[in-house]
């Protein structure tokens, strides 16, 4: 492709510290062979291979180049960004609880999110997994509210060293209420509260409380 | 001149002088054109997907030195993202065995119920390369590298119990080429563990070496 943006510096290593050793002019033509995060290995028209920043390919990677200003990019690319990975370390009961989940956004507001988790108490364990469809009023905002309910199993374990207790296997439901702090274009820090009421059988459930904060990126 | 030629001139030069205060507002004069014309180019591209390498296996190998029990050699694999060129994230599982041989020399039965026992751990890391940089191998050849600093949460499984375990510690990774990568790695994993009478955190520290390849 054709460059647009006024000139691009070519840099021996895909990282803002690495020597530039080549700048190249406007409408010269360049090919774009590969990316690492914001980096990108292009290769010019007389063979020269190096890296060159993202910021400095906005426009001409831009479809119609100069139109968008750099923040219309940013937002652009945010909003293409629907899977979300993070993880979590809190309390369940107040045992150690980590989890792990990914979620995919439908729209600006409405996401589904999938997430494993494991309680490491002292006497017993426990691993649990639920998919919960979760709704973000306010996703613009840099610090935004969310809630959620999903619904999953649930299985309890005794450690081995406990004698006559027997493992657990139920459904449970889920009710979350939490809060997101976009930090940057990619990264959210969020903390939530969540009710697990587990099915044991037809009559009998119990509830437990969980308390979580974590960190996730979008892809 | 008379009255009525008058009456008729009037509006004409009211209207001539409006015409002409239109005029100048409209047409800049001439020696004051554009001085920089941009040079906006409106293209349509189709944004192609360029092929990336984000993403990291790895497969790693070394000694893990678990307290109170000697090291061990451990294995293990990971799996990574690379998220911008400063943050990774990282899943690792591991796994040793470990023996109470130094036990059975004076505690004729040991401590655990076969000699050896295995301990597996996973964990999700987050990582910063904290300094950035390249080396030279020879006169003509420099490569990129990254000193990491490193740290998340996980689980270890040793002897009948899973504990949850936080891990630390600091790496130093040199690409070889675009798409592998030679990795060092030192870890420190603190865990409880309830094996001699009591109930106490340990720290095992683990010192690793593996290739990783980027896809």
């Amino acid at each position: 492709m054709q460059i647009s943006d006024p000139y691009i510096e070519m840099r021996t290593g895909p990282g803002r510290g690495y020597p530039i050793f080549f700048v190249a002019p406007r409408n010269d033509w360049i090919e774009i062979e590969l990316r690492h995060t914001d980096w990108f290995r292009v290769r010019t028209e007389d063979d020269k291979v190096g890296w060159v920043s993202r910021q400095q390919l906005e426009t001409t990677l831009t479809a119609a180049g100069g139109t968008k200003t750099f923040r219309d990019v940013l937002l652009d690319d945010y909003l293409t960004r629907k899977v979300q990975l993070g993880a979590a370390w809190g309390h369940f009961k107040a045992e150690p609880f980590l989890k792990l989940w990914t979620s995919y956004r439908f729209s600006d507001t409405l996401s589904i999110e999938g997430t494993i988790g494991q309680v490491q108490g002292v006497f017993s364990g426990t691993d649990l997994w639920h998919v919960d469809v979760l709704i973000e009023p306010w996703s613009d905002k840099r610090i935004s509210p969310f809630f959620g309910v999903g619904l999953g199993k649930f299985k309890n374990f005794p450690n081995l060293s406990l004698i006559g207790v027997q493992t657990t296997d139920a459904k449970l439901g889920v009710a979350r209420v939490g809060v997101r702090y976009y930090l940057s274009e990619r990264f959210v820090m969020s903390a939530d509260y969540a009710l697990y009421t587990a099915l044991l059988s037809d009559i009998k459930s119990t509830e437990y409380r969980a308390w979580t904060a974590g960190l996730s990126f979008f892809f | 001149m008379n009255n009525k030629t008058l009456c008729k001139a009037l509006p004409a030069i009211a209207l001539a002088g409006m015409g002409c205060a239109a005029l100048a507002q409209r047409t800049p004069p001439a020696n004051n054109d554009q001085v920089v014309i941009p040079e906006v180019d409106r293209r349509d591209i189709e944004k192609p997907k360029f092929p990336s390498n984000d993403f990291e296996v790895g497969l790693f190998t070394g000694t893990y030195a678990t307290q109170n029990f000697g090291s061990s050699w451990v294995y293990g694999a990971r799996i990574g993202y690379h998220i911008t060129e400063d943050f990774f994230v990282e899943g690792v599982y591991g796994q040793t065995k470990v023996s109470d041989e130094l036990f059975r020399r004076i505690l004729p039965g040991g401590i655990f119920a076969t000699t050896s026992e295995k301990l597996a751990y996973y964990n999700f890391s987050a990582g910063y390369n904290l300094f950035p940089g390249e080396i030279f191998i020879g006169g003509r050849r420099a490569r990129p590298s990254q000193f990491y600093i490193v740290g998340g949460v996980g689980s270890t499984k040793f002897a009948d119990q899973r504990k949850p375990t936080f891990n630390f510690g600091f790496g130093y990774r040199v690409y070889l080429a675009d798409w592998i990568a030679l990795q060092l790695d030192l870890r420190d994993h603190v865990f409880s563990l309830d094996l001699l009478g009591r109930r106490e955190s340990t720290q095992n520290v683990e010192l690793t070496g593996g290739l990783t390849v980027y896809f």
